[in-house]
């Protein structure tokens, strides 16, 4: 009910059109209302050959017809209209929530969940505010205006012809409330077929060299069947249901029609209102099967509400104080302070970290998997909070700094470059919109990316991304540091940044991040020797702990760890082809 | 990519198309998109095409209903359900004209009569209603199941090649979207087709019957249908292509900023999104309002009609009643007029689900065509009626003289016209482009031969080849002496193990990964193998031991976890021969150490294929061959490829500097 409540609150805004929609829409279902009453007049003129009042009596009701049109009209045009702002509002609300939110969010939410709630849950939510409370009302009013009338005529006759209404809302609303689980029940049956299916098939080739396609064929029968008992849960439902909704009204009629054929025959009623009677019957039985759909539509808006006020509630707890000082000038100190991170009160990922690290150095964090390395460097864009202890940039902690102004002084050049559907030029520019076209491919040749990008179709304007051309791992990753050295920032953060290209490309990137590191103080997280060389310094980190740090020989000689990872590296960390294409090939055989 | 993104990937996929088709159904049930009436004759328009077969869809139909061929029984007890339904929704508007006729005449038994006949044809009605509903969905339901099976049991038997060239998701969705939307065109299309179609035409029939004259008057109503119709059709027909691409907009951008979330955060462009998100959310509602003027007109206006239908029944048939000179042909007529009121009301409806039918019949009939697409697609390398079958193979290979293009593969993909988009195997596909040339080589049963070469070099391509995913254009690959293409598929591939990259692993537990290609296996032989490889430790130390369930993919285990159990899976299976991929992804350094004396162990005593990315791995193997754009430019023992100071030894200085950098 709490959710009911805050879902009408998105109708807060529109209130008055609201009310105007409303208004049109019961005038509109009084003319309804109107006509079985107009038709029963008229065929008591027939019957009564009172050949002059048919004409009028017709009339009217065409005037109630095109006074219902026009009402209807302007109904559904102020409704549409509402509902049409509101999911603008709804979306835009939920994106710029989820744009304040912090990253560790993200972590813990699948993508997809995300993208459901913000198109299915939605959708559901709108049509209800936007449609289903007027078809509420809308039928309510039609059932109330029709017993009104009934009952003015003959209150026996409505009785009896009112008698199945309320068997019938209740029958619609339990089908729809014994039907959903069981639907529901299918699609996700139906979901276990596609999980099979997907798994066969990208597993063809195992299925194949070990010729189990017998075994698989079993599986998927088995689910296929699963799904077919599930389906005739459902249809048993509705084949019992549906026509039950049919009957019950014809019930009623046959009711109706009796009796009043009878006081008919007696002359207690006239035809004109047997006639009008049945019309109303006709009449009911829409709205009365609408509400049953409209109480099930309100079911599923709330628990789309319940999902998206999950979303909703939960307050930032990342935003910087509205009259936040901004970052510091300085050139890039950075320093650690006893810091502990903590994702959801599960283990550590870093433990009493202390680090300073100087202006203008560049540090290689090395550890094995999981190690805390990229939790660390995590920490200095604050893209998350330590649990304990505190970072500082330039002396300044960074939890009190304006967080865009500490974020615009560094950049992120990450092991899966990420870039949006947009022209080369305005991805490289995507920290300062306002770079020119010089700042742009200086930017990219120092990147070691203008060579390739002119070679493209339409250069620095070709469009990329998933509605364009689709770029090579290692031509991604340069577009990505490009992007990097044109923000210019004071701290460059590198996590494993070159594992995705040939050797040849690594050489050249190697090449350009050399230049991009002059000046600002860089962090390296790296996996293998190649990338570390390009460091003054290494830290080595275990289990979210620092273990030691100094230059490399000082480290092979002191810090088993490292060089047991030295070793490795040396050995057979060294791919010779990393092209992402290439991989997802070979992924196949 | 890795798993999880992979998963994730799909996720949002999945949550993007169900977006859409919520979005398609909303205009179905809320907004009812097209002009009714011309629908309808489109609808019948197709059909007799159909029936004629100026389209070759005939077949494909035929087809479709063979698949109902078993239930045969059941089809025609629905059918006669439907028809005895049809007939008792029919009689209702009559019998209450009847009715009023009897009160009118002040004939009470005879009202009883009717009434009795009501309550009969209401039962009649209830009764064969829930026989039809359950038996279409019983019928309906099972056809589709044996219609996925048999997709299912087609792709199975499909090379892999075949695989290699087609998305594994517009495969999976030929087995559940599309077979879904035949599910809609076999129960609810044909049942509204017939039921709907019998009901107008009973209609008419029932009207022109009780009374040609006011029957035609009312007729004359449909022209006005027919123009609203066609003026709204005309206006609304982009509106609604405009409103998807819209909303299909604002879902990929939604899409795309949580994707790049990360990238979004660093570079603090949060403002700029929400302005983006909201210009485009606002292009949506734009559109989207063209389509809210057009409907709060266009249905409204079909409402209106409706009066105006029972407008002129009552003037007409008033008058007639009245023109009429004995009282009982005149209450006669008064019954007709109100029979006539209430078929109106029924007569609306057909129209309007029939209409509705057209999408149903254009998404099924769409859906049919991908469909048989697939089952079309002949499997391309069955075996020749003569093939050999030598027994245990020894695992001496050779490549004679090959060349292979993949533009020139025979076995081509599914139809582009389909909407399925053939996944170019490689770079080189276009044209005759060798992707390799005159290839000889010769590896004795028993050894390792590890390919190298740069991307493209056409190192994958020689490991399908020998797979035999592919056949060559020219040359032949032997193995033992037998040219692949005479050998019996069995007998190669029960003798052949590959082992892919990422350790593709099956939802179920370690045991049954391990024993896939052996079920029979005793639990020591699958524990002995585990530990031949190094991965009996870890399984041991997972909860539930060799129990414990994978997860999809595997996803609860590490990648290098995953590996090994790949690697035991394949020792099990004791393959003669073994194609191998080593795994590029980053895993520790513990691990790494594991996979590569599983590695040793897995190779010991049989031939095998592998493409090499681990120095070790390379100067381990018996033989190197370097690829170069589709030519081996050298092969020999790491030691004699030094020596020859050639191309390998150039590429092995780069790497080694590289390490040493």
């Amino acid at each position: 009910m709490r959710t009911f409540m805050r879902l009408l609150g998105f109708l807060r805004p529109y209130r008055r059109p609201l009310i105007w929609s409303l208004l049109l829409a019961w005038l509109a279902m009084g003319m309804t209302v109107l006509i079985p009453l107009l038709i029963g007049g008229a065929v008591n003129a027939i019957e009564s050959e009172h050949r002059d009042r048919i004409l009028p009596l017709v009339l009217a009701l065409l005037g109630a017809g095109i006074l219902r049109l026009g009402l209807t009209v302007g109904r559904r045009l102020i409704a549409g209209k509402v509902s049409l702002a509101v999911e603008y509002d709804l979306r835009q609300v939920f994106y710029e929530h989820l744009q304040k939110l912090e990253l560790a969010f993200f972590d813990s939410q699948q993508t997809g969940q995300l993208m459901s709630r913000a198109t299915v849950d939605l959708q559901s939510i709108r049509f209800f505010l936007g449609y289903g409370l007027i078809w509420v009302s809308q039928s309510a009013l039609t059932i109330l205006f029709a017993a009104a009338a009934m009952l003015v005529l003959d209150p026996v006759l409505a009785l009896i012809a009112l008698a199945p209404v309320p068997f019938l809302v209740v029958t619609a609303t339990r089908y729809s409330r014994r039907n959903r689980p069981a639907e529901q029940e299918v699609q996700q049956r139906i979901g276990e077929v596609t999980a099979g299916a997907e798994e066969s098939i990208s597993g063809i080739r195992i299925v194949k060299a070990f010729a189990r396609e017998r075994h698989m064929l079993d599986r998927f029968r088995n689910s296929v069947n699963r799904v077919f008992e599930q389906s005739l849960v459902s249809t048993r439902l509705q084949a019992f249901y549906t026509p039950l909704m049919g009957f019950l009204p014809n019930l009623g009629l046959a009711a109706v029609l009796l009796v009043g054929g009878l006081q008919v025959i007696h002359g207690h009623t006239s035809v004109g209102h047997l006639t009008a009677f049945y019309a109303y019957v006709v009449l009911l039985s829409g709205p009365v099967r609408w509400l049953g759909m409209s109480l099930s539509m309100a079911q599923r808006a709330v628990a789309s509400g319940n999902r998206m006020f999950e979303i909703l509630d939960r307050e930032p707890s990342m935003e910087s104080a509205p009259d936040a000082p901004a970052l510091p000038e300085g050139h890039g100190q950075v320093s650690l302070q006893r810091v502990t991170l903590r994702y959801d009160g599960a283990e550590p990922t870093l433990t009493g970290i202390d680090l300073e690290v100087d202006p203008g150095r560049t540090v290689a964090l090395v550890g094995p998997t999981a190690s805390g390395k990229t939790s660390l460097v995590g920490l200095l864009a604050r893209l998350y909070d330590p649990s304990e202890g505190r970072v500082l940039i330039d002396g300044a902690d960074i939890r009190e700094v304006d967080l865009a102004s500490l974020r615009s002084e560094i950049a992120f050049v990450a092991d899966d470059s990420f870039l949006f559907s947009d022209t080369v030029a305005g991805n490289i520019a995507y920290a300062r919109p306002d770079a020119t076209q010089e700042q742009i491919e200086s930017a990219a040749r120092r990147a070691q990316a203008h060579d390739f990008v002119t070679r493209l179709p339409e250069g620095y304007e070709t469009v990329i991304g998933e509605r364009g051309l689709t770029l090579s791992g290692g031509q991604r990753q340069r577009i990505a540091i490009a992007r990097a050295l044109l923000a210019e920032p004071r701290i460059l953060i590198l996590d494993d940044a070159t594992s995705s290209v040939d050797a040849r490309t690594e050489a050249e990137i190697k090449k350009g991040l050399r230049e991009a590191m002059k000046g600002r103080t860089t962090f390296i997280v790296a996996h293998r020797l190649s990338t570390i060389s390009l460091a003054d310094e290494i830290v080595v980190m275990d289990r979210g702990r620092i273990v030691d740090r100094g230059t490399h020989e000082d480290l092979l000689e002191r810090c088993p760890l490292y060089e047991e990872i030295a070793e490795k590296g040396l050995e057979d960390s060294v791919y010779l082809q990393r092209d992402l294409d290439e991989r997802e090939e070979l992924a196949k055989l | 990519m890795s798993d999880r993104d992979r998963k994730l990937r799909e996720a949002e996929e999945r949550a993007q198309e169900e977006a859409l088709i919520a979005e398609e159904r909303e205009e179905e049930t809320y907004q009812a998109p097209d002009s009714r009436f011309r629908a309808v004759l489109m609808l019948f328009g197709s059909l007799w095409r159909l029936i004629r077969g100026e389209d070759n869809r005939w077949r494909k139909v035929r087809w479709l209903f063979s698949l109902l061929g078993p239930y045969r029984r059941q089809v025609i007890l629905m059918f006669v359900a439907l028809i005895l339904a049809t007939g008792a929704t029919l009689a209702p508007p009559f019998l209450v004209g009847k009715a009023v006729q009897a009160a009118l005449n002040g004939d009470s038994t005879a009202l009883e009569l009717i009434i009795g006949g009501f309550l009969l044809a209401a039962l009649v009605g209830w009764g064969t209603s829930y026989l039809q509903t359950y038996l279409v969905g019983w019928v309906g339901e099972r056809a589709l199941q044996d219609l996925r099976i048999r997709i299912f049991t087609h792709l199975q038997e499909m090379s892999i090649g075949f695989f290699t060239r087609n998305r594994p998701g517009v495969l999976i969705s030929r087995i559940t979207n599309d077979v879904d939307a035949l599910d809609q065109l076999i129960s609810t299309g044909v049942v509204t087709l017939f039921s709907s179609t019998l009901t107008l035409v009973g209609v008419v029939v029932i009207m022109l019957v009780a009374d040609v004259q006011l029957a035609l008057v009312v007729f004359l109503t449909l022209p006005l249908l027919a123009i609203a119709s066609l003026v709204f059709r005309i206006v609304a027909a982009s509106a609604y292509r405009i409103t998807r691409e819209r909303i299909a907009e604002v879902t990929a951008y939604l899409q795309e900023s949580l994707s790049g979330v990360r990238v979004v955060r660093s570079f603090a462009q949060e403002q700029r999104h929400v302005e983006r998100m909201g210009e485009l959310n606002e292009l949506n509602r734009q559109a989207n309002l063209k389509t809210v003027y057009l409907n709060a007109s266009y249905f409204p206006a079909v409402e209106l009609l409706s009066a105006i239908g029972t407008a002129v029944i009552l003037l007409y048939g008033g008058y007639q009643a009245l023109d009429l000179a004995t009282e009982s042909a005149r209450n006669a007529q008064i019954g007709i007029v109100v029979a006539f009121v209430g078929y109106l009301s029924t007569f609306f409806d057909p129209i309007q689900q029939l209409s509705n039918l057209y999408t149903t019949y254009q998404q099924g009939m769409a859906a049919l065509d991908k469909i048989f697409d697939l089952l079309d697609t002949e499997p391309d390398m069955v075996d020749k009626p003569d093939a050999i079958d030598p027994g245990r193979l020894r695992g001496e290979i050779e490549m004679d003289g090959v060349w292979f293009s993949y533009g020139l593969d025979k076995s081509a993909g599914l139809k582009r016209s389909s909407g399925l988009i053939e996944r170019g195997p490689d770079e080189e596909e276009d044209g005759a482009a060798w992707a390799l040339e005159d290839v000889s080589i010769h590896v004795p049963a028993g050894e390792t031969l590890a390919l190298v070469g740069e991307t493209g070099a056409g190192k994958s391509t020689f490991a399908k080849l020998v797979s035999r995913f592919y056949d060559p254009q020219r040359g032949r690959v032997l193995v033992d002496g037998h040219d692949l293409r005479d050998l019996s598929s069995t007998c190669l591939r029960s003798q052949l193990g590959i082992v892919p990259q990422e350790g593709f692993l099956f939802s179920g537990t370690v045991r049954e990964n391990i024993a896939f290609g052996r079920p029979d296996a005793s639990d020591e032989e699958i524990e002995a193998a585990a530990d031949a490889i190094g991965a009996g430790d870890f399984i041991r130390r997972m909860q539930n031991g060799f129990e414990t369930e994978v997860g999809e993919r595997g996803v609860s285990l590490s990648a290098g976890q995953r590996q090994l159990i790949a690697f035991a899976r394949a020792l099990l299976a004791e393959p003669r021969i073994l194609i191998l991929d080593e795994a590029t992804s980053n895993v520790d350094v513990r691990t790494e150490r594991t996979i590569e004396l599983g590695l040793e162990r897995l190779l010991e005593g049989r031939t095998a294929i592998v493409i090499a990315h681990r120095l070790s791995t390379i100067r381990n193997a018996g033989r190197i061959a370097v690829l170069e754009n589709g030519l081996i430019v050298e092969s020999g023992t790491h030691d004699e490829l030094i020596a020859a100071a050639g191309r390998y030894a150039e590429l092995y200085g780069t790497w080694a500097e590289l390490a040493a950098a």
